[in-house]
């Protein structure tokens, strides 16, 4: 009896870690599929979803009434996809997967979704042993991954166009295809790209920058040297990890090298390419100075504080992956006063220097040891347009997927299209929608403005960008140790030698001086000698 | 039914347990990775790195200064709060004392992230430019801010373990104030100032998010090394930990924090 109740004790206190799986909620024997992504970065319905707020407009009764969302046919889409009607509450991404997967697969399944801030932090959790169905590691954590041969390839299966469930063969976008087929023109790994993962977002880094502050033509003119200019001093940012701010000092030191380089030339991009992923001792001396200058005239190192402060008009340039810039930009035009007029907007634009920037991709790789079937199917459900459309909105990000019919296209028409008019220009994406060398097959009406600097620019980069941008390889072990002491010795300040052994002494003096204090029990701060003709009586301490 | 009858010995059991997989086993980690390389062989070459990098150690001493300075402006603030407090015939000294303590209750990026703001506006002001750049200040600052409470709870609570009869002896026997103060007070309250000083010390040693928060991440502090050495190096990054431990370790030895007599009853937060 007392055992027994004993029992349901333990049960009662085991029965809460039982109902903690998250995603679908745990039906019975449903099989689990394990995702470790990037903080913010899938659609989880929060605030600013596309389909939230597309769907769920109020009539004059205050009544929740279903609107279209670019072609009109949404809701019998997802009817006919999820075999379920839309909720009120607003869609989820994960809610949606399971729903997709049980009625194509039939059998039930679940989703732990769990995030992390660095590749590094994701890469440590691998290494200890975690286990997970499928990662979101960016293109140079892949490169390591797979050298260390952590990674299961994607199955042949996965590739099969026939397949009318595989949306990422079916839908990528050709230009991402083309790098993941030959590694995005990098010839240091045996292995390529697209045996072991499938892309999710890409873009390119840049400024973003307040041209009420900043000249636009100045900026032009000064390219990378924006991080060492005297006329910035304080008003610019960096990133503070390595390989962004040493990408951007390999782009200040040789930024006249890479100007000269001969665009038309046929090795142009893999001369760019070697030269934003040099590491040698020789490169590094060159950088150091460069980097300390950068460090001199910056405002601040930061990961996530500039969107805010380029908004506040704190700083004038920050240093920012495309898909933030996205976010500052529209964050910052749509600063709403309280009567809801946009009064404290702010227009700023994004810029990527002349002389080349850095191409990357987050993509989907599965560890070793994954449900390689689930983590496949959840590609493919990311992959299809609708999803893709709204991962995309909510995160501000470029998705890799183009749409098997270049939904993708008709996305960016419905985000960035204009009416033909005197302001407007016709942008050109072919490359992404029918690949590289390509041209007029794709193309937007746009606004000039949109068109040069803003969120279209920075969203969807034209293909004159992507010619001189460059991916950034992985350093390899011994470059690496050599990159992180050189950026420890630029983020803290060194003392000369002298100062440190004075310190080092003193220190050791003060120490000996107390120790012997404390041993030596002569010395009493708090009670005075006895005068002359007095004896110290020994006295019990005061409590 | 029967009561169960637990001896001493049962039950220290969880807290050995607790001790020896949360402090002991890591503890042990730490000096393991330490002192081997990326292969696991035994090696010093962690060890050499950092006492021949100059910028480590350089680090070490930022560390240490800017930790000192936090102290010192912490305890010439708490001080004179604690005494007043303490010495007091106030009815509502709770109300007072919860004032200084009420910050603790609400989150700490908050925090830090409040006064950020607060210090971006008043940069913003005619003559305060300067502040933009003032990384270590703001540093320091954010870290005074912090960790104030730390060093007022232990300090009041000493001092209102101080018999008032000997503040009376004092005046009785020809004290003044200022001996009363010295001979009285600050004896009495040696405790407290030490576990106020190594609860503040200590930790503005690592608090790197202050640093990177108000020091615009430009100012590097020993905490901040080890946090980065863990993303792609754990040997170094643990040979940096243990440095670290050492130094701590004899500070705290030094300032006395391993007394153990009555001292620690200033230590009751």
């Amino acid at each position: 009896m007392k055992r027994a109740s004993a029992l349901t004790l333990a049960a009662l206190f085991l029965l809460p870690s039982l109902t903690v799986l998250g995603g679908c909620g745990a039906k019975e024997k449903a099989t689990v599929l394990r995702i470790y992504n990037w903080e913010e970065y899938i659609d989880d319905g929060g605030e600013g979803a596309l389909l939230y707020d597309e769907l769920h407009l109020t009539d004059e009764n205050g009544e929740s009434v279903p609107s279209d969302l670019i072609d009109g046919d949404y809701l019998d889409w997802y009817r006919e996809t999820m075999g379920v009607e839309l909720s009120d509450e607003g869609p989820e991404l994960l809610d949606d997967f399971c729903l997709w997967y049980e009625k194509e697969y039939g059998t039930p399944i679940s989703v732990e979704y769990s995030t992390f801030g660095t590749n590094e932090d994701m890469y440590n959790e691998i290494v200890l042993g975690n286990e997970y169905d499928l990662l979101c590691p960016s293109d140079y954590m892949i490169m390591k991954l797979a050298a260390e041969g952590r990674l299961e390839p994607y199955d042949e299966s996965f590739f099969d166009e026939s397949d009318p469930n595989n949306y990422y063969v079916r839908g990528v976008s050709p230009f991402i295809r083309d790098k993941f087929a030959n590694n995005a023109g990098l010839d240091s790994t045996e292995y390529l790209w697209k045996d072991y993962a499938a892309g999710y977002m890409w873009g390119t880094t840049g400024f973003v920058y307040n041209p009420a502050l900043v000249q636009p033509d100045e900026l032009a003119s000064l390219g990378w040297k924006a991080f060492t200019s005297e006329k910035y001093k304080g008003k610019i940012t960096a990133k503070d990890n390595v390989r962004d701010t040493y990408f951007a000092a390999l782009g200040v030191t040789y930024q006249d090298e890479l100007l000269a380089l001969d665009r038309s030339a046929e090795g142009y991009s893999k001369e760019l390419t070697r030269i934003f992923n040099a590491t040698d001792d020789g490169t590094i001396e060159e950088v150091e100075p460069t980097l300390m200058a950068i460090k001199d005239n910056i405002y601040s190192f930061e990961t996530d504080t500039g969107k805010a402060d380029m908004v506040s008009g704190k700083i004038w340039l920050n240093y920012a992956w495309s898909g933030d810039a996205v976010y500052a930009l529209t964050l910052a035009e749509s600063d709403e006063n309280e009567e809801g007029e946009a009064e404290g907007s702010v227009l700023l634009n994004y810029y990527v220097p002349e002389s080349g920037t850095n191409l990357w991709f987050d993509g989907w790789v599965m560890p070793k040891g994954s449900n390689k079937q689930a983590a496949q199917a959840f590609v493919n459900f990311l992959s299809m347009p609708n999803n893709a459309m709204r991962n995309s909105y909510y995160i501000g990000y470029t998705s890799a997927i183009a749409g098997e019919n270049n939904e993708m296209l008709a996305y960016a028409d419905y985000l960035y299209g204009e009416e033909e008019s005197d302001t407007t220009t016709t942008y050109d994406l072919s490359y992404f929608f029918y690949g590289e060398g390509t041209e007029g097959l794709a193309t937007i009406v746009a606004d000039e403005e949109q068109a040069a600097c803003r969120q279209l620019f920075a969203q969807f980069p034209p293909s004159e960008v992507i010619a001189r941008s460059a991916v950034m390889d992985y350093y390899g072990e011994e470059a690496n140790v050599r990159i992180n002491e050189l950026w420890s010795r630029v983020k803290a300040e060194t003392l000369d030698a002298w100062a440190i052994v004075v310190i080092c002494v003193t220190v050791l003096a003060i120490a000996a001086f107390i120790v012997f204090v404390k041993f030596g029990g002569k010395i009493d701060f708090f009670r005075r000698k006895p005068k002359k003709g007095y004896t110290l009586v020994k006295q019990e301490p005061l409590r | 039914m029967k009561i169960p009858r637990f001896s001493r010995k049962t039950l220290c059991v969880p807290y050995a347990v607790f001790l020896l997989f949360f402090v002991i086993i890591p503890m042990l980690i730490i000096l393991f990775y330490a002192f081997t390389d990326k292969e696991m062989h035994p090696s010093f070459s962690n060890f050499i790195r950092f006492f021949s990098d100059p910028t480590k150690l350089s680090t070490i001493v930022y560390s240490l200064v800017i930790a000192l300075i936090t102290t010192v402006a912490c305890l010439v603030i708490a001080y004179p709060v604690a005494y007043i407090l303490a010495r007091s015939t106030l009815k509502k000294k709770f109300v007072i004392l919860m004032l200084f303590v009420l910050p603790m209750w609400i989150n700490f990026v908050l925090r830090v992230n409040a006064i950020r703001e607060l210090f971006n506006l008043l940069t913003s002001l005619n003559g305060m430019e300067w502040l933009a750049g003032a990384n270590y200040f703001k540093t320091v600052f954010g870290m005074v801010y912090d960790f104030l409470p730390f060093m007022i709870l232990p300090l009041y609570t000493t001092m209102l373990k101080i018999d008032n009869s000997l503040y009376e002896a004092s005046a009785d026997l020809g004290g003044n104030a200022f001996t009363t103060f010295t001979r009285i007070t600050v004896p009495l309250s040696m405790p407290g100032i030490m576990s106020g000083v190594t609860m503040v010390f200590l930790p503005s040693m690592t608090n790197y998010v202050v640093s990177d928060m108000l020091g615009n991440a430009k100012v590097t502090i020993i905490g901040k090394f080890i946090y980065e050495y863990f993303g792609t190096d754990w040997h170094m990054g643990s040979m940096v930990a243990l440095v670290l431990l050492i130094v701590v370790f004899v500070s705290t030895w030094l300032s006395g924090g391993f007394k153990s007599e009555e001292n620690v009853r200033g230590t009751n937060l």
